[in-house]
């Protein structure tokens, strides 16, 4: 009804390949663009500054740990420390009077680099394996980190990062930042668009299926998954870049430890494999369920008069977050992204029910 | 380029696997343009010759020579450079993909993948795209797959996976196809649509094929030349209509009347 596929005759195969057919599909991203560029004028600060902001941002993440786990079918369970490099090596460069745009690159760069150390000897081994050798460099790096002063300013110290400057212009207003993490998390998401459609993102999925297969083709497999571990550890690494800059404005090395790594395990997980659109609802997702969880847990303890203990009260929604994350690997395995996938099926033919596939 | 005197030559290929001797000192060679066929009974060591061929499972004796040059012992990844493409005998295509991009990932020696490329599709990769496409397209014409060009490939029948394997070794252009019995559980109609598939290929792409299969008639049929294997051992070698009237090849494959009588 909505998603009308009716007159939709591809002449050419650049139009075959384009990344909305339905007309429907291109309105949302249009009108999303939109709302997401003028969130500043309709949101209060409060909402902009901590609900719009780390989403945008984690989206990014969860998006550049998706082309790792989702298309090249490698887990990672030390992304955490990725983003803890780039973040770091931004504010030292920026510091030090790099520009910030240069500094977010290189801070990209030494993550992709450290990243591919770490991957090279991980790739080695498969499956649970490769998931504990990344868990090793989780805390490997966390140590690191927190145990040489000169990269945290001592293991307590906290690192104030300086203003953004773009182009020399100083970025000092919550709209500024919130624009460069939208502007940054629209580069990555037009990537990870295009990697759907190339020859790059095909080698990627193939080593995932069928590494055999694929090396009969010509693919080497452990080129690939290297690769797909350098451009993931890149884009990760910068997003913790913007992670430090635009929202926490300052650096610790607890900002990064493994259950922040879990945590972007889950959006991505929550959210759909494979799936650009679903890592945006995953880090969503993860974001707020906590809160609402706390809410809502609030609101029914009070309702049915009981009084717990404010442990236990903290406890709850914990316990019903994770039951969520097992929920969705039981019923769900390919996340939301996979129910909103159902829905729109369901409207792209409605109410011709017989015609669905 | 010149024409090599063979396409594929095997000399005195010894694979073992721990005890077991899956191919003894077997040798063969393939003259450009021919269609071989290789057949043995279950567990003769054809699939192994294969895979010794593409890399998978270096031979640990023996040499194996592609248009003159030797292959011995190369990584699979490496092959498919060479000119020799090859399809499996359990279908091997990728899940999550759609039929065209299986076919256009048989492209990918031909392409330039990168992440920037990728960042800059408009301006860069596409053009790459559009032209291995056009390439891609002129297969699916071939082998008639236009119908289900875009369905995701699980949803595809079996006898069209097959076909839609053996277009994604087909859009490399090889100058060797290795098919692995690609006739497995097709129908005598879908049967006789792949030998002709198979005599197509050969007559308007100039290649050599070596048919792994054990469909006796289609062998029969469409070969030139062929190599009967048994526990890894080469027991007759030529003509179809000789090869198979070999009195070894009659006994590995119904047993030896004397055997019976004891």
């Amino acid at each position: 009804m909505f998603y009308r596929l009716s007159g939709i005759k591809h002449v050419s195969y650049a139009a075959d390949r384009q990344l909305w057919p339905v007309p429907f599909d291109r309105y949302l991203v249009i009108a999303a663009v939109i709302l997401g560029i003028t969130a500043p004028f309709y949101l209060s600060p409060l909402y902009l500054g901590s609900y719009m902001l780390p989403w945008i941002i984690w989206a990014t993440a969860a998006l550049s740990l998706n082309l790792l786990m989702g298309w090249a079918g490698q887990i990672h369970l030390g992304f955490a420390a990725v983003m803890a490099i780039g973040a770091y090596s931004a504010i030292h460069l920026a510091r030090a009077g790099v520009p910030f745009e240069l500094a977010l690159l290189l801070a990209g760069l030494l993550s992709a680099l450290i990243g591919m150390i770490f991957g090279a000897a991980a790739l080695r081994v498969k499956g649970l394996y490769l998931a504990v050798s990344t868990l090793a460099m989780q805390y490997m790096i966390d140590w690191i980190i927190s145990h040489v002063p000169a990269i945290s300013g001592g293991s307590q110290a906290t690192l104030q990062t300086p203003v953004i400057r773009i182009l020399g212009f100083p970025v000092d207003s919550d709209a500024g930042r919130y624009w460069v993490a939208l502007a940054v998390c629209a580069l990555v998401t037009i990537f990870m668009l295009n990697v759907k459609r190339t020859s790059f993102g095909r080698a990627l999925v193939a080593v995932r299926e069928k590494d055999f297969a694929a090396a009969i083709i010509g693919v080497n497999p452990f080129y690939y998954k290297l690769v797909a571990f350098w451009v993931s550890s890149f884009l990760g690494g910068v997003s913790g870049a913007v992670l430090a800059f635009c929202y926490y404005r300052a650096v610790t090395p607890e900002q990064f430890h493994l259950d922040v790594s879990i945590q972007a395990v889950a959006m991505v997980i929550v959210g759909g494999m494979g799936s650009i659109l679903g890592s945006f609802f995953g880090a969503a997702l993860v974001l707020l369920a906590p809160i609402v969880l706390n809410n809502f847990v609030g609101w029914f303890v009070a309702a049915i008069g009981l009084s717990l203990s404010p442990e236990v009260l903290a406890l709850i929604p914990l316990i019903l977050y994770g039951g969520l994350i097992v929920g969705f690997l039981l019923f769900e395995p390919l996340g939301l992204a996979k129910i909103y996938d159902n829905i729109r099926n369901y409207f792209l033919v409605w109410p011709f029910r017989h015609a669905r596939r | 380029m010149e024409a090599a005197a063979t396409s594929l030559e095997c000399q005195g290929v010894v694979r073992k696997f721990g005890g077991l001797v899956a191919l003894k000192d077997v040798s063969l060679s393939i003259a450009p343009g021919q269609i071989y066929g290789l057949v043995g009974p279950n567990g003769s060591g054809k699939t192994t010759l294969v895979n010794a061929v593409t890399g998978f499972y270096p031979p640990q004796q023996g040499r194996i020579l592609f248009e003159g040059r030797d292959i011995t012992g190369r990584k699979p990844h490496t092959v498919a450079k060479l000119g020799i493409a090859r399809t499996f005998q359990n279908l091997a295509l990728f899940r999550g993909m759609s039929v065209l991009d299986n076919i256009m990932m048989g492209r990918h020696i031909h392409m330039r993948p990168r992440a920037l490329s990728t960042l800059l599709y408009w301006w860069w990769a596409q053009r790459d795209e559009i032209r291995e496409r056009e390439v891609v397209e002129e297969v699916i014409d071939f082998l008639q797959l236009q119908d289900v060009r875009s369905e995701p490939i699980e949803t595809v029948p079996l006898g069209l996976q097959k076909r839609i394997e053996l277009a994604r070794a087909l859009v490399a252009q090889p100058r060797l196809l290795i098919l692995d019995e690609p006739m497995a559980g097709m129908n005598q109609e879908e049967k006789e649509y792949m030998a002709r598939f198979i005599l197509d290929a050969r007559e308007e792409r100039g290649l050599t094929v070596l048919l792994i299969e054990h469909h006796m008639d289609v062998v029969a049929a469409i070969c030139d030349q062929m190599t009967v294997l048994c526990y890894g051992e080469k027991i007759a070698e030529g003509r179809p209509a000789d090869a198979l009237a070999d009195q070894k090849v009659i006994e590995a494959y119904l047993g030896s009347r004397n055997r019976h009588a004891a």
